[in-house]
């Protein structure tokens, strides 16, 4: 771990391009709501951020001029998250963040402080989906328990969060299977891994699942093959719509139902599993 | 007379400011000519490894301009242009690839345009103290047959004659060590780079490892004077680079001044166990 070493003299010094969090008027998603840190955290100064509130003022940097302004992850997140409208163009790679660091008014440099395969991209924009999808669920929840809206059955439940999640894909899903396989990176596996198994959690917090016991790892696992299968079916469907792979999804929700609390279940989720990795591994050979 | 000032290392000398200043601008006025040379027999070629590497962190993209400043005898210019020269012909031929349906005529003019476009507007600005260091670089272009995008600037780094935020990256490739007062360079370095502008300096450090330390002092003191000698003429000059890299702060230390001088996500990569190492700033 490399400490770094903060002088009082560099709270005066003002910052080029970080800037103060009074002048943000741009609305951003907080992107850790489920706690997600796949920059490896700087030494000494991790800013404390809540899941629901305003825009946390930065304290790490010694002083109280810097307390406003915004810390560098944070700053990193916007370029990121500009760098997402080049994606169709430029794919998920450097010249995309390049060219969203751009757009903020930063030199095309700034690019290298990421990596220059575009991982963090990728990771960045499925943090964001995940957070994007907690939110819609959450919503949905408040719904329900004010009485304005119908609790759905579970199937219809899953069903409609996967397809919701999926939906999010679809103005990048020409370059999608790119970033699937830098995703499977070695490097980048407990990232992605980790994203995946806590939208996969939070999908099933908000369906009402109390269970304690063995049922916990099943619906994670039975879920999560449900997931990456729809996503590659996802990948090749070109029908209009993607009708074909929402009844694929639909299909498979069923079959997690019919199924019970056997141990079928268990196997089938080993088949399912076993399954999404064929595909992603044939996906990737394409 | 002698100028006065504060006592400063020349090598493992004792001299004023000005004195130092001076006496290397003898040393390369005098190496000049056999710098790449010379480079090459006492690295063992390795120097060119080196500078690739430093080009493949950049990862510039066309459209960068590039200060290299104690860039003398062209060295960085020439890959950097290699570089984006590159990339802008895969960037071409992924856009040609894009559009299927295009008539022979459109193909033939889109390839007029983008040809004359070859560096796809990226620029490096070399800048070194010393005129023969220029004049030998400015041959090696012409030599070479690089003419665009490229230009030549007399300017000592401690005082750029640049104005402010002008520069996507700024690199000091083996030349930060002969810089008199390291801070004015890095703060200079700082003032004329665009916001998110990088700031690269690749320079000889300090081996942490004793038994390779031990084969690295060997190796500097015994062998490089020597060959100076023999292939410049010039021992004293070599033995003077060797001794100035002794002197240089480890790799630590130029990291917190770099980071004193207002640049952020400041990190260093050791090459071949801390012989030489790449520091990588950002203003941010």
């Amino acid at each position: 771990v490399r400490c770094q070493h903060y002088p009082p003299l560099r709270a005066l010094q003002a910052s080029a391009a970080l800037r103060r969090a009074s002048d943000e008027h741009k609305k951003e998603p907080l992107t850790s709501s489920s706690q997600q840190h796949f920059d490896s955290p700087p030494a000494g100064h991790q800013p404390e951020q809540e899941p629901q509130g305003p825009r946390p003022s930065y304290t790490g940097q010694g002083g109280q001029e810097s307390e406003d302004y915004e810390s560098e992850e944070q700053l990193q997140h916007r370029i990121l998250t500009a760098a997402l409208e080049f994606v169709p163009e430029h794919g998920w790679t450097a010249e995309a963040i390049a060219e969203g660091a751009k757009t903020l008014g930063l030199s095309v440099a700034a690019a290298g402080m990421f990596h220059s395969d575009g991982s963090e991209l990728i990771l960045h924009f499925v943090s964001e989906c995940n957070t994007k999808l907690s939110k819609l669920l959450e919503k949905e929840q408040k719904l329900v328990q004010l009485g304005e809206a119908e609790k759905k059955p579970i199937d219809e439940f899953l069903r409609d969060a996967v397809e919701a999640r999926l939906r999010m894909l679809i103005p990048y899903i020409e370059k999608w299977p790119q970033a699937l396989s830098i995703l499977l990176l070695p490097r980048n596996i407990p990232s992605s891994l980790n994203l995946l198994t806590s939208m996969i959690d939070d999908i099933w917090h908000y369906a009402g699942d109390q269970s304690t016991d063995f049922n916990w790892y099943t619906r994670r696992a039975v879920l999560t093959g449900i997931y990456n299968t729809t996503e590659l079916v996802m990948m090749q469907d070109s029908s209009p719509g993607f009708k074909d792979t929402w009844r694929f999804l639909q299909n498979r929700v069923a079959d997690a139902m019919t199924m019970g609390n056997t141990a079928s279940q268990v196997q089938s989720t080993g088949e399912a599993v076993v399954q999404g990795l064929m595909g992603a591994a044939v996906t990737v050979s394409n | 007379g002698l100028a006065a000032g504060p006592e400063m290392h020349f090598g493992f000398q004792t001299v004023t400011e000005e004195e130092r200043r001076e006496k290397i601008y003898q040393v390369f006025e005098s190496v000049a000519k056999k710098y790449d040379v010379m480079n090459d027999s006492m690295t063992l070629g390795i120097h060119r490894v080196w500078k690739d590497i430093l080009m493949h962190k950049m990862n510039p993209c066309p459209g960068t301009l590039l200060l290299d400043v104690a860039g003398g005898t062209g060295d960085i210019a020439f890959r950097f242009i290699n570089y984006v020269n590159s990339v802008r012909q895969r960037q071409l031929q992924r856009k040609l690839k894009h559009h299927q349906n295009l008539s022979w005529q459109e193909i033939f003019e889109s390839y007029q345009k983008d040809r004359l476009n070859s560096l796809g507007d990226s620029q490096v600005v070399v800048c070194d103290i010393n005129r023969e260091m220029l004049k030998v670089g400015k041959q090696k272009a012409q030599h070479l047959g690089y003419s665009e995008g490229l230009s030549w600037v007399l300017g000592n780094a401690e005082e750029l004659p640049f104005d402010d935020d002008k520069f996507d990256v700024y690199t000091i490739a083996f030349g930060i060590r002969n810089v008199t007062r390291i801070d004015l360079a890095l703060q200079e370095a700082y003032r004329v780079l665009k916001p998110g502008g990088r700031f690269l300096c690749l320079e000889f450090s300090h081996v942490s490892n004793p038994l390779l330390s031990r084969l690295y002092d060997l190796y500097s003191f015994q062998v490089i004077p020597v060959l100076g000698e023999v292939i410049a003429g010039d021992w004293k000059s070599y033995q003077y680079l060797v001794e100035s890299i002794r002197q240089f702060p480890p790799q630590e230390e130029l990291k917190a001044m770099i980071e004193d001088a207002g640049f952020f996500k400041v990190d260093y990569e050791n090459l071949n166990f801390g012989i030489v190492a790449i520091h990588s700033g950002f203003k941010l």
